[in-house]
C-alpha cells in the first residue's frame, strides 16, 4: 500500500485576520501559517497505516513559504519521502476543482492508492479537496472520515454523519479519504526528533497543468456585521430567553 | 426551462431537516427569475421519504439498493448520471457529510463550478452568486460562480418552512445508471449513537455550569435546560472540584477541550484555563450577571442576567418547542 | 568456652567478607558497568563539603530530633570502631591492644560512655519509628530498620559484656570503664566466680565478633548500606550550579533514559546510598497533593530494580518499574535534593525518564498541546507571536524595541507576563516603576519565544535547544548591559541554562533585584505603604535555584510591609505546583492542590491579609487556589510590584 497524504499550511485563525488591498484575500505578509488541523488528522491516520500494515507514505504539498519546514515535520512524525508540487498560480481562495487538476497526476505518478487529506480547511470555499482529487482521478472518495483499518482486501473506512451516526465501508481499490479525526490523535513529535529531520530537502515534482474549465471566484472577503466579544441580548429574562431561542432557530440548533 | 437541482438528504427511510431548508433556498431562488425546482432522492427505496417533499415543481426519484444506506461512491454516481441527463443551472447541497462528498464530486464529474459554506445565494447575470463563511466564521467571502454551478449551503441560512410548502410536484422515476452495478466500495455496517456515557468532545451541544450556579441542588434547573436542548452537561473547574458533576464533564484546560457546535455557558466567568477549552466552539452563548466576565470576550452571544433568572424562562420556551 | 583462635577469627572475617562481597556484587557490579559521570573535579573542595556536610550534620539536623539521634549512633559507630579493633586485633594476633594509645584509659573511657549513649540513641530511634511513626516513614522497609536495630544493640550488649566479664575476670582494668566496671560488681555481686567469668568474657567476644561479622554482612541488603555509600555520594555530588540540568551525554545515543542501566554510575551510587529517611516524601508537593510520586519510592525502585538484576524479564523501567503518572507528577521544584542528607539527586533522573516518554510521544494531551504550541508559536498558549509584545499597547508609553536600538536592560518578558490577563497586569506596572525610575529598558517583542526552562524539565530537550537557540540568537542581535526579567523560570534558563550552552554571560537580574536596586539609588521614591502584616512566597525557580532570597523581602520592607513568614520560607519553600511543566497538564489524581495547601497555611498564620509573590506563574496559580478555597476576602494575592506606590512628584 502507498499512502499519499496532502498536507496544507493554512493561516492560524487565532490570529487577527486582515483583508488584503485586493479586497479578494487575506493579507498573508503578516498573518501566522500552520497545517490544516484535519490534515494533521490525516498525516497520523497514513503513519498508523504505516504502522498497522506497512504502508509506504508520501507527504505532499503545494510548493510555498514554510512548506520545507511542513515536510520536514512529515518525515519526523513518519513519512518516507515527501515531494512538493511546483505549480504557476492559483487565485486567492481557489477551486477545488484547480488544486485537485495540479496534485492528479503527481499523485499518479508517485504510484499512491490511497490518498489522505483533511476533510476540509478554513478557507477551502471553493469546495473540499478530497470529493475534488476523486474526481479527477475517478477514485471514489469518503468525506468525514473517522479512522482507517487495513482489511485484507483493502481498507475499511468509518465515515461519521451528523447525530452520531456513522459507516463502516469497505474500499476495495484506491481511495481518496477527507480525514476528520485519525483513530488516535495526532502524535507528538519531540523536538531533537525534528531537529534530526531538518537536513531532509523535500523532492520538487511539477504539478499538472492548470484547471481549463470555468471555476469560482471569490470576488471580496468582508468582516462580518458583528466584532470581537459577545453580542449582548438587553431586556429581562423573558426577553433574553426568547432571543435565544430564535438564534437557536435560525442557527438550527434546535433539538429534534 | 432553467432548473435548480435540490439533493435531498435521507437516512433510514427519512427525509434529513437540511432538505427542506435547500428547498427553501432553491425557491427563493427560483421564484424572481421564473426557474424550475427539482428535488432528487436517491435510496434503495424512494418512494417514502419522496412523498415528503412537497415545495419542488418536479420530485426525481431513483432507486437502487446500492443507494441505501447512504454511500459517496453510489451517490456520486448517481448524481453524475442525473446532472449529465437533465443539465440543472444549479445543484445545491446541505453542508452535511454528503454535501462534503457530493458537492465537489458533483462539480468536478459534471464540470461545474462550486461555492461552499454558502450563507446567501442569489443570481447575477451568468452566475451564482453567494456569502459564504470561511475562516471560521472571521470572514464572509463574496463568491461568483459561473453558471452552471454547485452550491454547499450552510444549515440554518434558510428557514425550513418555506421547504414545507404543500404543492403537487410532478413525480418522475428514474432510471439507475449501470455504473450502480460496479462499485469498488461498499457499506458494511451502520453504526448507532450509544446512550449513556459522556465523551464531551463528541457532544454537538454543551451546556457548561459555572460556580455561579451555586450549590449542587441548583445544577437540576441546569441539567433540565441542558436536556431540553439536547446538550451534555458540564462544569467548569469550581463545579468539578466541589464535586457536583464527575470529572468526565469538566471542560477547561485540566479538563476536556471541547469544540462542539453550541457552547451554552451559564454562571461561568471564563478564567483563561476555561477559555483555553471551549473558545474553538462554533457558537457560544453566554449567561452570567457581570457584565465584565471576561466569557463575555470569547461568545458570540450573551446576556448579563442571572441565570436564576433565566433559566426557567428557558426551560418553557424549549418544552413549548 | 575458649577464646577464639586466630584461625577461627580469620575463618569468620573471612565468610562474613564473602557473605557480604557477594551480597553486594550485583551493586558493585552495577558500578563498574554505569555508564561515565565525571565527578572527579575539584576533589579538595569536594572532600571540605564532605567534612562539613559530615561532621556538622547540616541537614540531618533540619529535623531536630531524628538528626540527633542519628548524631548520636554515628559518634558511637567512630568510638566503637576503636572496640572492633582491638577485638578483632587481639583475635587474629594473640596480644594485640590498643594499650599502648590510651586503650585501657581514656579509649576505655570513650567506649563505656557512648556504649550508653549508642543504647539510648537507638532507643529514641525505635520510640520515633515506632511510637511517633512520621510520616515520611511511609514507604519504608521496616523489617531491615527493625534488624539494625537489633543488631546494634547485640554489638553494644556483648561488648558491654565482654568488658565487663573481662573486668571480674581480672584480665581487663576497670578503672576507665565505669560502666562496664558497675556491670562487673553486679555480676561478682551476683554470684560470677573467676572462672565463670572467663568464659562469659570468651562467650561475650565471640558474641561480639558474631554481631560485628554479621552486621558485616547483613549490609549490603540493607539501607545500612550509607555507611559505605553516604560519603562518597556526598563527595560525587553535582557541582554544576543547580539551576543547570545535565544535557544528555553524548555516549548514550538516544535523548533519554529507557533502560536502567542507562543510568551512570553516580545514579547508581545515589540509589545504593538513600536510607529510607523520607524527608524528601515529607517536603515533596507532588506526593502532598495525593499524586503516585514518592522521590523516596522512585529511588527505591530504581534501586530494587537495579539490584534485581534482572535485566529485562523484569517489564519496562517506564511505565513499569517506574509508572508513567510517576514522572508526569514531579514539578522539579527541587524540594527532595535539597533535604536529602545524602545528596541524592531525584530530578534529573525523572527528567531523563520523561525524555524518553517525550521520544516516544507518551504525553499527555496537555502537555502535548504546550509543546505543539510552542514548535509553532514559540509560546505555550499557542498565541500568535506578534500578539507577545500587545501589552506593551496599554503602559502609556512607547517600549522600546531593542532589536531596533540599543538599550541599557533588556527586558525578557515571559510567556505568562506577556500573554496571562492575570499576570499582564504585572508586566503593565513593572514597566511603568521602569519608565518612572528612568531605565532605559527594551523587549524583543516577537522575537522572544519561551525560554525553555520548563520545557526542559518537562523532558522536551530538542524543543529547549530549539527555543534556548532562537532566544539566544535573538540576543545577540540585541546591544544591552544587563537582562531583566519578571519570571523565575526565564531567569534560571538566561542566567544558568543559556550560558552552559556557550550563551553569552550578560548578568541577569530577577526584577526584584533590579527594583531594590532603583530604591537604594534612590531612582524610585515609593509611597510609605499600610503597614499591613503580608506573608511571601518563595518561588522555586527564585528561591531554591537561584539563591533570590533577600530582594524580595527587603523590597517588601521598603515598602512598608510587615512580613510574616510561612513556616516553610526560603529554600524550604513549597512549590506552588506549576513547575516543570505541570502547569499544562490536567490535574486528574490530585486530592489536594499544592497551591491550595499553600494558601491554607498562609491563612494558618492569622494576620496576613497579602499572599505576595514575585513570579507570574504564582500570580495565576495562587488567584486561582484562593477562588478555589473562596477566601477572596480574606487573603489577596499580589506580586512584590504591586507594593510599591510611587511617591507623588
Amino acid at each position: 500500500m502507498h499512502a499519499a497524504v496532502v498536507l496544507r499550511l493554512v493561516p492560524d485563525i487565532a490570529d487577527d485576520l486582515e483583508i488584503s488591498e485586493s479586497g479578494n484575500d487575506i493579507d498573508r505578509e503578516w498573518v501566522g501559517m500552520k497545517l490544516n488541523e484535519f490534515d494533521d488528522h490525516a498525516l497520523e491516520e497514513a503513519v498508523l497505516l504505516k504502522e498497522r500494515a506497512g504502508a509506504s507514505v508520501t507527504a505532499v504539498a503545494l510548493d510555498g513559504d514554510g512548506v520545507d519546514k511542513l515536510l520536514q515535520s512529515a518525515i519526523a512524525r513518519g513519512a518516507d519521502r515527501v515531494v512538493k508540487i511546483t505549480y504557476d498560480e492559483l487565485p486567492p481562495l481557489p477551486a477545488a476543482a484547480a488544486v485537485a487538476a495540479i496534485l492528479a497526476d503527481a499523485i499518479q505518478a508517485l504510484g499512491a492508492d490511497v490518498v489522505l487529506t483533511g476533510v476540509q480547511t478554513p478557507e477551502d470555499a471553493g469546495g473540499q479537496l478530497a470529493a475534488a482529487l476523486g474526481a479527477r482521478l475517478g477514485w471514489p472518495h469518503l468525506s468525514a472520515v473517522a479512522g482507517v483499518q487495513p482489511a485484507p482486501d483493502g481498507l475499511i473506512v468509518r465515515q461519521e454523519h451528523s447525530g452520531g451516526y456513522a459507516t463502516r465501508v469497505h474500499a476495495a481499490g484506491p481511495v481518496v479519504l477527507g480525514v476528520q479525526s485519525a483513530s488516535q490523535p495526532p502524535r507528538y513529535v519531540s523536538g531533537s526528533k525534528l531537529r534530526q529531520a531538518i537536513g531532509v530537502k523535500p523532492e520538487k515534482r511539477a504539478g499538472g497543468e492548470a484547471f481549463a474549465g470555468p471555476v469560482a471566484m471569490v470576488r471580496r472577503l468582508a468582516k462580518p456585521a458583528s466584532g470581537g466579544g459577545a453580542a449582548m441580548w438587553k431586556g429581562d429574562a423573558d426577553a433574553v430567553a426568547d432571543q435565544f431561542v430564535a438564534l437557536l432557530r435560525e442557527r438550527g440548533l434546535l433539538k429534534g | 426551462m432553467a432548473t435548480i437541482l435540490v439533493y435531498v438528504e435521507t437516512r433510514g427511510g427519512a427525509v434529513q431537516p437540511i432538505a427542506f431548508e435547500l428547498l427553501a433556498a432553491a425557491r427563493s431562488l427560483a421564484a424572481p427569475a421564473g426557474w424550475t425546482v427539482e428535488a432528487l432522492v436517491c435510496a434503495a427505496d424512494p418512494a417514502a421519504p419522496a412523498v415528503e417533499i412537497t415545495a419542488a415543481d418536479c420530485v426525481l426519484t431513483m432507486a437502487h439498493p446500492a443507494l441505501s444506506p447512504y454511500l459517496p461512491e453510489a451517490h456520486a454516481a448517481a448524481l453524475q448520471a442525473v446532472v449529465d441527463e437533465r443539465q440543472p443551472d444549479v445543484v445545491l447541497f446541505g453542508y452535511t457529510t454528503a454535501g462534503l462528498d457530493l458537492a465537489p464530486a458533483t462539480a468536478g464529474r459534471t464540470g461545474r463550478t462550486l461555492a461552499a459554506y454558502c450563507r446567501t445565494l442569489a443570481l447575477d447575470g451568468g452566475a451564482l452568486t453567494a456569502s459564504a463563511q470561511v475562516y471560521g466564521g472571521k470572514l464572509i467571502a463574496g463568491i461568483e460562480a459561473p453558471l452552471p454551478a454547485v452550491a454547499c449551503v450552510m444549515p440554518g441560512a434558510f428557514a425550513e418552512d418555506a421547504g414545507r410548502i404543500a404543492g403537487s410536484p410532478e413525480r418522475i422515476v428514474l432510471p439507475a445508471p449501470a455504473t450502480l452495478g460496479a462499485l469498488k466500495t461498499r457499506v458494511l455496517e451502520e453504526l448507532f449513537p450509544e446512550a449513556g456515557g459522556v465523551d464531551l468532545t463528541q457532544a454537538s451541544r454543551i451546556l457548561c455550569v459555572g460556580r455561579g450556579i451555586g450549590e449542587a441542588a441548583k445544577i437540576a434547573g441546569a441539567a433540565e435546560v441542558a436536556e431540553l436542548l439536547g446538550a451534555e452537561l458540564a462544569g467548569s473547574r469550581p463545579v468539578i472540584d466541589a464535586g457536583w458533576m464527575p470529572k468526565a464533564r469538566q471542560v477547561g484546560k485540566s479538563g476536556t477541550k471541547v469544540r462542539p457546535k453550541l457552547y451554552v455557558a451559564v454562571g461561568v466567568s471564563g478564567a483563561p484555563e476555561h477559555l483555553e477549552g471551549m473558545a474553538k466552539s462554533d457558537l457560544i452563548v453566554a449567561i452570567n450577571s457581570d457584565a465584565r466576565a471576561p466569557i463575555f470576550g470569547a461568545a458570540h452571544f450573551g446576556a448579563a442576567i442571572d441565570l436564576f433568572d433565566l433559566l426557567p424562562a428557558l426551560a418553557d420556551r424549549l418544552r413549548a418547542g | 568456652m575458649p577464646m577464639p583462635s586466630p584461625l577461627a577469627v580469620l575463618a569468620l572475617i573471612a565468610v562474613a567478607v564473602l557473605v557480604a562481597g557477594y551480597r553486594a556484587r550485583v551493586l558493585i557490579a552495577a558500578i563498574a558497568r554505569a555508564p561515565a559521570a565525571h565527578r572527579w573535579d575539584q576533589p579538595w573542595q569536594r572532600l571540605g563539603f564532605v567534612a562539613r556536610e559530615v561532621g556538622l550534620h547540616r541537614r540531618l539536623l533540619q529535623i531536630r530530633l531524628s538528626g540527633s539521634f542519628h548524631l548520636m549512633i554515628f559518634c558511637g559507630f567512630v568510638v566503637l570502631f576503636s572496640a572492633i579493633v582491638a577485638d578483632f586485633g587481639a583475635g587474629l594476633f594473640p596480644g594485640f591492644s590498643l594499650h599502648a594509645i590510651g586503650g585501657d584509659t581514656w579509649i576505655a573511657l570513650l567506649q563505656d560512655v557512648f556504649a550508653l549513649v549508642l543504647l539510648a540513641a537507638i532507643g529514641l530511634a525505635i520510640w520515633h519509628r515506632f511510637v511517633i511513626r512520621p510520616a515520611r516513614f511511609a514507604g519504608s522497609r521496616t523489617t531491615d530498620a527493625t534488624l539494625i536495630y537489633l543488631f546494634v544493640i547485640a554489638i553494644v550488649l556483648s561488648m558491654l559484656t565482654e568488658a565487663a566479664s573481662g573486668i571480674a575476670a581480672g584480665n581487663v582494668a576497670g578503672g576507665w570503664r565505669p560502666v562496664s566496671g558497675a556491670l562487673a560488681a553486679a555480676l561478682t555481686g551476683a554470684g560470677l566466680g573467676a572462672d565463670g567469668a572467663a568464659a562469659l568474657h570468651a562467650g561475650a567476644t565471640w558474641v561480639h565478633m558474631l554481631a560485628i561479622l554479621g552486621f558485616l554482612a547483613y549490609i549490603p541488603g540493607s539501607k545500612h548500606r550509607h555507611m559505605f555509600t553516604a560519603i562518597p555520594n556526598i563527595f560525587f555530588r553535582p557541582l554544576t550550579p543547580r539551576g543547570v540540568l545535565p544535557a544528555p551525554p553524548e555516549a548514550r545515543g538516544q535523548v533519554g533514559i529507557s533502560k536502567i542501566e542507562q543510568f551512570t554510575w553516580k545514579d547508581v551510587l545515589d540509589t545504593a546510598s538513600c536510607t529510607e529517611c523520607g524527608r524528601c516524601q515529607a517536603a515533596c508537593p507532588a506526593f502532598a497533593a495525593g499524586q503516585p510520586l514518592s522521590p523516596k519510592k522512585l529511588i527505591m525502585d530504581l534501586r530494587d530494580r537495579i539490584m534485581a538484576d534482572a535485566a529485562d524479564s523484569a517489564g519496562p523501567l517506564l511505565g513499569g518499574t517506574i509508572s508513567e503518572q510517576t514522572l508526569w507528577a514531579c514539578i522539579t521544584c527541587g524540594a527532595c535534593m535539597t533535604v536529602c542528607p545524602l545528596h541524592i539527586e531525584h530530578v534529573p533522573k525523572i527528567v531523563d525518564m520523561r525524555r524518553q516518554l517525550v521520544e516516544e510521544a507518551r504525553v499527555g494531551p496537555g502537555l502535548q498541546d504546550a509543546f505543539a504550541n510552542m514548535q509553532r508559536t514559540g509560546n505555550s498558549m499557542g498565541k500568535p507571536a506578534r500578539q507577545r509584545a500587545r501589552w506593551t499597547k496599554d503602559v502609556g508609553f512607547k517600549v522600546k524595541d531593542a532589536r531596533k536600538e540599543p538599550v541599557d536592560i533588556l527586558w525578557f518578558v515571559g510567556d505568562y507576563a506577556s500573554f496571562d490577563p492575570r499576570a499582564q497586569r504585572i508586566t503593565i506596572a513593572f514597566a511603568k516603576l521602569l519608565h518612572a525610575a528612568g531605565v532605559d529598558f527594551g523587549i524583543l517583542s516577537d522575537a522572544e519565544q519561551n525560554s525553555g526552562n520548563d520545557i526542559r524539565r518537562a523532558g522536551e530537550e530538542g524543543l529547549f535547544q530549539t527555543l534556548a537557540r532562537s532566544n539566544m540568537d535573538a540576543l545577540s542581535e540585541c546591544t544591552f548591559q544587563r537582562i531583566v526579567t519578571t519570571d523565575p523560570h526565564s531567569l534560571n534558563a538566561l542566567r544558568q541554562e543559556y550560558p552552559a550552552l556557550g550563551g553569552a554571560h550578560a548578568p541577569v537580574l530577577h526584577h526584584t533585584d533590579l527594583l531594590l536596586e532603583l530604591i537604594e539609588a534612590g531612582a524610585l521614591k515609593l509611597k510609605p505603604g499600610s503597614g499591613a502584616t503580608v506573608t511571601y512566597h518563595d518561588p522555586c525557580y527564585l528561591g531554591r535555584y537561584n539563591g533570590g532570597f533577600g530582594a524580595p523581602r527587603a523590597l517588601i520592607e521598603r515598602a512598608g510591609y510587615r512580613l510574616h513568614e510561612m513556616p516553610r520560607n526560603r529554600e524550604n519553600s513549597f512549590c506552588c505546583g506549576a513547575g516543570g511543566g505541570r502547569i499544562w497538564g490536567d490535574d486528574t489524581g490530585v486530592t489536594e492542590r499544592p497551591s491550595e495547601n499553600r494558601i491554607k497555611e498562609a491563612l494558618a498564620l492569622g494576620d496576613a491579609t497579602l499572599f505576595v509573590v514575585a513570579c507570574p506563574k504564582d500570580m495565576v496559580m495562587y488567584t486561582a487556589a484562593i477562588e478555589a478555597l473562596d477566601v477572596r476576602g480574606k487573603l489577596a494575592v499580589r506580586d512584590i510590584v504591586d507594593l510599591l506606590e510611587l511617591a507623588e512628584a
